[in-house]
């Protein structure tokens, strides 16, 4: 499955470094996601998943290296215009684990805004397309309300929603389901298998290790800033190569 | 008593006049002074260490100077000669842009920066960020303490007499010095003022608490 080399990948990084002050958290980091392919990410609290993920959309500016997304290559040494920051982010969807929405605006706003921001498009044009994915998420009933009435599951569709709107070509999850019962974190996983299913480009950073074996198509294992191993979710789930790795899927596999 | 009754119904039309010219001077400063704080306030918090420390002096000379001086400073100190009314609002919006934009940068600090990068991940500019998301819940943040201090203004607008507005208390003072009727008149004018700030700040509660209801 891993199409490494092949033709251009999606998302590719090249040695990224990101230090905060003197503390190295991501060091010479490379990784190539192929177009399609469903990378999840994984790896003790501390190893730099989220940091390595937040310099993919630059919401981390790494210290060194180049960051490439669908044909926008960054270097991340020189001064970033900022075209290239929008065009970078414009093709790089971003959910969080906590999912961000903006309170002050009914659920149909905080979709269609950031379409007429981002993409000039009218407000008729961007209500009727959040209206058409509320219903992709099974929400088209949730137009009108605001964020805090809606449960976490819910909310965190909607973000996923909002994110689609842009048309992005690549998604980047981080622990998108670690804030929700185990229940609303299901409403919410099978959005993302079915983002999965229709092709789309995504980076998972997870601790949900039955979508890491059996939605993603790709395993990263990371540690102390860098990648332990990475390849098939099945062989490495079933022979880890690195004793860092087996220590660490053991302990989660103990915790659930 | 009795006199204090008369004196009411006697000079009722000058004071309400005089309270009108201060209703006028208060609206007048809020519509500049408000504004001018938040622009205060997001200068203060910009990028551009230029900026910011422009904003945070003015800001401070602003609150450090009192406002009677200001209003002295503006209506006799400068060459130009503006008419009381005129020098007044200015002096009294100087004042209210450089206090208000503390209360009012508060309220934009108050808002989670979770947002502001969900806001940045989906490609929004700075400025769209600022305009869609920062400002409109830091003002609602803002708001209780933001019209606490309206009404502080309103009864300041009474310094203004000093250069002669004809607003409530120059009002008051000018009927007490032909009378001699000055406790019943300058009691009239502060129960005048009180009245408006106590239903001001009895609506500013309401209204808070209808907004939390919905938060
Ligand atoms: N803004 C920051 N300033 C300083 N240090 C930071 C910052 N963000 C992250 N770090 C540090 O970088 C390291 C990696 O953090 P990161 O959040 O990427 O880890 P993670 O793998 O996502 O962990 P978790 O599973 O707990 O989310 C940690 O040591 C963290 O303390
Ligand atoms: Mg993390």
């Amino acid at each position: 499955m891993t199409n490494l080399g092949t033709g251009n990948p999606a998302i590719r990084l090249e040695n990224v470094e990101k230090s905060f002050g003197d503390h190295v958290v991501l060091q010479n980091v490379s990784l190539s996601v192929g177009a399609g392919q469903v990378f999840a990410l994984i790896g003790p609290s501390g190893a730099g998943k989220s940091t390595l993920l937040r310099c993919i959309n630059l919401l981390e500016r790494p210290t060194s290296g180049s960051i490439t997304v669908d044909g926008v290559t960054i270097q991340t040494d020189h001064t970033i215009k900022p075209k290239e920051l929008a065009a970078l982010r414009s093709r790089v969807g971003m959910v969080f684990q906590s999912f961000n929405l903006f309170p002050h605006m009914t659920v149909l706003r905080n979709i269609a805004l950031p379409q007429q921001r981002v993409l000039g498009r009218s407000r008729a044009d961007a209500e009727d397309r959040a209206h058409a994915l509320l219903g992709r998420v099974g929400l088209a009933d949730k137009a009108s309300q605001y964020p805090a009435r809606c449960s976490g599951g819910q909310q965190q569709r909607i973000a996923i929603a909002r994110a689609l709107a842009l048309d992005p070509k690549v998604m980047l999850f981080d622990e998108p389901t670690s804030a929700l019962d185990p229940e609303l974190g299901l409403e919410v996983l099978t959005v993302m298998r079915e983002l999965a299913d229709e092709g789309m480009t995504m980076v998972v950073v997870t601790h949900e290790m039955q979508f890491a074996r059996d939605v993603s198509d790709h395993l990263v294992v990371m540690s102390d800033g860098g990648i332990l191993e990475e390849g098939d979710p099945h062989d490495i789930f079933s022979g880890p190569r690195h004793a860092r790795t087996r220590q660490f899927l053991r302990a989660v596999v103990d915790r659930q | 008593m009795s006199t204090l009754w008369s004196d009411l119904v006697t000079y009722a039309d000058p004071l309400m006049e005089g309270l009108w010219v201060s209703l006028q001077l208060t609206f007048m400063t809020l519509g500049l002074g408000l504004p001018g704080g938040l622009v205060l306030a997001i200068a203060a918090a910009s990028r551009s260490r230029a900026i910011g420390m422009v904003a945070t002096t003015l800001v401070e000379l602003g609150r450090g100077t009192p406002v009677l001086v200001l209003l002295l400073l503006v209506y006799n100190g400068i060459p130009l000669t503006l008419p009381a009314f005129v020098a007044a609002f200015i002096a009294l919006a100087i004042s209210t842009a450089a206090y208000s934009s503390e209360i009012i940068r508060g309220g934009l600090q108050a808002v989670p920066e979770d947002e502001v990068e969900a806001g940045q991940a989906l490609g929004m500019s700075r400025a769209h960020v600022l305009r869609d998301v920062i400002v409109p819940q830091g003002l609602r943040i803002a708001m209780p303490p933001l019209v606490g201090f309206c009404i502080i203004m309103f009864q300041a607008t009474s310094l203004a007499y000093v250069i002669a507005v004809r607003e409530l208390t120059a009002q008051a003072k000018s009927i007490a010095n032909e009378t001699f009727h000055y406790f019943n008149l300058f009691l009239l004018a502060g129960a005048l003022y009180a009245a408006l700030s106590i239903s001001a700040s009895v609506l500013n509660q309401r209204a808070e608490k209808r907004l939390n209801r919905h938060a």
